[in-house]
């Protein structure tokens, strides 16, 4: 999180609820993941002006509409440019980022190992229901071998992107799973993302209602999910996460898969400190126009 | 999944216990406000209307409540916080659906009923105070009322089809 004081207020869950009502179907995930952020966000304890929440497109990048904070729904797959850029521009702002698998593993996947290896002080959330649900079913880049639907009717002959493995591969010093079926921990983890001074990444299984598997449903999850907190998973253990990642698809494992325990030192606070150390040395901005002007 | 963080039952006063209660029954009026908001997106009026009913049930439970706190303990600071609480009364969000009946609404209620009077069936035994054990005494057998009243009304449905929600049309990305 950005160094920014907070400024002494209680902040609630509904402060940070508009009066716009989310128009996705009745019984998505993203519910569950809007008020899990709303509570992360209380319990962080930022007012909604020092907080600037980007998306893509997507049923889930909705979520900004949905946030009182500064928000910006922007172009599919490009949520985390816009992001990075909000934060070296602003780095007292608090920057979340959200979107579907498509929008960060498909039509953005570029762009997220650039966001890693920059480390930029932002939490990235994925609300991961494995197909494109606002087009209407079809095929995404975490959709399961095998999956029918209206792109795939004899059923997908893709591997799966998997979103852990992935960002973990690339170096991530923050990586935690949720699902919707826990509130309390998914809420936790958010809030532990955010707290965490850099690059931050949780995936969330968001069961797409309409589209989705019945055995990927929120039901489904509240039996099948293991806590990694309760199997004594080591955090500071990258290639132990990375183990347990590529259970992706196969066990819903919850909690902080990775969470580097020295975290090196972010991009916007490298930038802040170098401007600092330039101050001095720097020409005033009339003098730079007058040489414009005088040539 | 009724969950509560940072709450000692064993050691909570009837101040914090009252507060508590009325935190629970806030989550469950706003809980079934958004889910009559989400029916009425969805044009399923008949449910809507349902929900908006037990929203108002709730919302007179939260006020009696209220009522007893301030009548008690005046104005005094709450330290219990609604971030405490999820899902209690509260009917989770997956059980909505766009194509849900009448029905279908009352068992999910009837469900959020059950769940809170395991809750408070569950928190009463590990409550030592005898004042707070009596309010949650009383709770639980609220909720086992309000489990009653639900399945009256369910008796009075025509009988249910198959399992499972109808068919209904592709929704329409908005």
């Amino acid at each position: 999180m950005n160094t920014a004081e907070t400024d002494g207020r209680t902040y609630l869950a509904k402060d940070f609820k508009t009066d716009l009502k989310p128009i996705w179907c009745p019984g998505c995930g993203d519910f569950g993941v809007l008020q899990a952020i709303h509570r992360a966000l209380a319990a962080v304890g930022r007012a909604p002006h020092d907080i600037a929440f980007v998306s893509g497109i997507g049923c889930s990048s909705r979520i900004p509409g949905y946030t009182t904070a500064y928000g910006f729904n922007s172009v599919h797959g490009r949520a985390l440019p816009i992001a990075q850029g909000l934060k070296l521009a602003n780095p007292d702002l608090l920057v979340l980022v959200a979107g579907g698998d498509g929008d960060g593993f498909s039509i953005g996947g570029g762009h997220v190992p650039h966001a890693i290896r920059r480390n930029v002080d932002l939490t990235y959330i994925v609300m991961d229901n494995q197909i494109y649900g606002l087009t209407k079913g079809q095929l995404s880049p975490t959709s399961p071998r095998g999956l029918k639907t209206v792109t795939s009717e004899l059923g997908s002959l893709e591997e799966p992107v998997n979103p852990l493995l992935y960002v973990l591969a690339y170096g991530a010093n923050f990586v935690a799973q949720g699902t919707p079926a826990d509130m309390s921990g998914l809420a936790e983890v958010i809030e532990a993302a955010i707290r965490y001074p850099g690059f931050s990444f949780v995936n969330v299984q968001s069961p797409c209602v309409t589209f989705g598997e019945e055995h990927q449903q929120v039901k489904a999850h509240r039996t099948a999910m293991k806590p990694l907190a309760a199997m004594g998973h080591d955090t500071t253990d990258r290639l132990a996460a990375m183990g347990l990642a590529q259970k992706y698809g196969q066990e819903l494992h919850t909690g902080v898969f990775y969470k580097n325990p020295t975290p090196p030192p972010s991009l916007d606070v490298q930038v802040r400190e170098r401007q600092a150390s330039m101050a001095e040395k720097a020409v005033p901005r009339e003098r730079i126009f007058d040489a414009f002007l005088q040539k | 999944m009724a969950k509560t963080r940072s709450i000692d039952f064993a050691s909570i006063t009837l101040r914090d216990a009252l507060d508590f209660a009325s935190l629970v029954e806030e989550e469950a009026r706003e809980r079934y406000g958004e889910l009559a908001d989400q029916m009425e997106i969805h044009h399923n009026p008949d449910v809507a209307r349902f929900f908006s009913f037990m929203r108002d049930v709730e919302q007179k439970h939260e006020e009696r409540l209220a009522a007893r706190r301030r009548s008690l303990f005046g104005d005094a600071p709450r330290q219990v916080t609604r971030d405490m609480i999820f899902d209690v009364e509260a009917p989770e969000y997956d059980e909505a659906r766009a194509n849900m009946t009448v029905r279908h609404a009352l068992d999910a209620a009837l469900r959020s009923e059950t769940k809170a009077f395991e809750f408070f069936d569950a928190a009463v035994a590990q409550v030592k105070d005898d004042e707070v054990r009596k309010l949650f005494t009383e709770l639980r057998k609220d909720e086992l009322e309000h489990q009653e009243l639900v399945k009256k009304e369910l008796a009075k449905l025509p009988p249910s089809g198959p399992e499972g929600y109808g068919e209904e049309d592709e929704p329409v990305a908005l």
